[in-house]
């Protein structure tokens, strides 16, 4: 039994994920925490420095905004250039094992600055951003798509030579991973419209 | 492709999650561009996307 | 003088059907807006990663010069979306952009980008080709980088200022900003 978990733990990791948010949907948790949240979100824009420095100081706001833009732009890049790779657009002569570890990192850095700097945005609209549905969503991708790209498509995409992976899965993942960051993005510019 | 290699941890854990999280993403931008569309006809009438019968 | 011009124009564009069109549509301004900036992911993304690969940041053992080839179509691509949707948003809003001391920073910063593109374009290709496979490039293509990173840094940033009033004309009064952000009333009443 310990064995098999240990040999399957992303596989039984992710059913439990699964099992874990059925379960709370079904006990209807997440409508009960909700209401509860909003102290924090008033708290962040009110009483945080973040919340201070966000709503005081409009030009830290805008060039905070800026260097979040910027970030996600390099995350934009790093992803055309994995993504497409596998997907045989791009790259095609270099081989993709090389494409995909020579971007991870920066990509990671990236989704840290983006994430910093996003923090800093939200905390100086926290009282609007919390009603909003579109919000919650990018959140949602956000911390989805973080846990897919550092836990499933990088261990396996640099566990083996790609060409020991079926084809069609590389494909899944490209596309998977395109989805997820233009859904963060494009949620992202939502907010401002919201 | 290397058959010990085919179905491990890894490519089902890849797989399901893929799957999973295109699926829900599409039925989220379906459903968007759906209400979308709703939301055009109500204000002008038909899918169009300025008030304008001269423009699409 | 030119700021007479510039407003008179702007004027011009904005008693324009389509212009206000652009405005007044249910989503038409907010897709423009959005398309413009999510297309930084490729435009500028792909820029990024070419001068991340000059500085040794990013996949050191590729061959700089075969990245900057192949991020080059996706690169021009997205800054033609860019470009496109970018004149489509000052015409539908003309006399707020052309009084915006931002926008006339970003498109200088833009033309000083494109000036420092082009140069660096020809001195990459100007380069003996042994360099290629290093993993740092040459001083000067180094520079042109960090030139680079630097202005569409300034041209993101600049960008996202537009929409901020701290230096609309109705909020300062020193002549030099008024002239520089093409206040023509104010500077008249003055």
């Amino acid at each position: 039994m310990i064995s098999f978990l240990s040999l399957n733990r992303r596989t039984v990791g992710l059913a439990v994920i699964l099992l874990v948010v059925i379960l709370l949907e079904a006990l209807e948790v997440r409508a009960s925490i909700y209401p509860g949240l909003l102290p924090y979100f008033e708290w962040l824009k009110n009483s945080s420095w973040l919340g201070y420095l966000g709503t005081t100081y409009g030009s830290v706001y805008a060039t905070v905004e800026a260097g979040h833009l910027i970030s996600m732009a390099v995350i934009g890049g790093t992803i055309l250039a994995t993504d497409l790779r596998l997907l045989g657009v791009l790259f095609r002569d270099i081989p993709s094992e090389i494409i995909t570890a020579g971007t991870f990192k920066c990509f990671k850095v990236s989704l840290v600055c983006a994430i910093a700097t996003g923090i800093f945005c939200a905390a100086g609209v926290a009282d609007k951003v919390y009603y909003m549905e579109v919000f919650w969503i990018k959140m949602l991708t956000l911390l989805t798509g973080s846990c897919f790209m550092i836990f499933i498509k990088q261990p396996l995409l640099s566990s083996r030579p790609h060409s020991e992976i079926n084809p069609w899965i590389l494909r899944l993942l490209a596309v998977t991973s395109i989805l997820i960051w233009f859904t963060v993005a494009a949620t992202g510019r939502w907010i401002g419209f919201s | 492709m290397n058959e010990s290699n085919k179905w491990d941890d890894k490519q089902i854990a890849a797989v399901g999650s893929g799957v999973i999280i295109l699926g829900a993403l599409l039925f989220y931008w379906i459903g968007e561009g759906q209400s979308t569309v709703e939301l055009l006809e109500l204000a002008y009438g038909s899918f169009k996307f300025f008030n304008n019968p001269l423009v699409f | 003088m030119i700021n007479e011009l510039l407003l008179q124009f702007a004027h011009w564009l904005e008693a324009q059907q389509y212009s206000q069109m652009l405005v007044s549509g249910y989503y038409s301004w907010n897709w423009l807006e959005a398309t413009h900036v999510l297309t930084l992911m490729i435009s500028i993304g792909s820029l990024f990663i070419i001068d991340f690969r000059m500085l040794g940041w990013v996949l050191p053992n590729v061959p700089a010069t075969t990245i900057a080839d192949r991020l080059h179509k996706p690169m021009i691509t997205g800054f033609v979306i860019m470009f496109i949707t970018g004149i489509l948003l000052v015409y539908a809003k003309p006399v707020e952009n052309v009084q915006s001391l931002w926008f006339r920073i970003k498109m200088l910063l833009l033309l000083l980008a494109f000036v420092n593109a082009w140069i660096f374009n020809a001195k990459m290709r100007a380069a003996d080709g042994s360099w290629d496979a290093d993993r740092v490039a040459p001083k000067p293509l180094r520079t042109g980088a960090i030139i680079s990173l630097c202005l569409w840094c300034g041209v993101v940033a600049m960008g996202r200022f537009i929409p901020y009033d701290w230096v609309d004309c109705d909020k300062v009064s020193n002549t030099t900003l008024l002239w520089a952000a093409g206040c023509v009333e104010q500077l008249n009443a003055i």
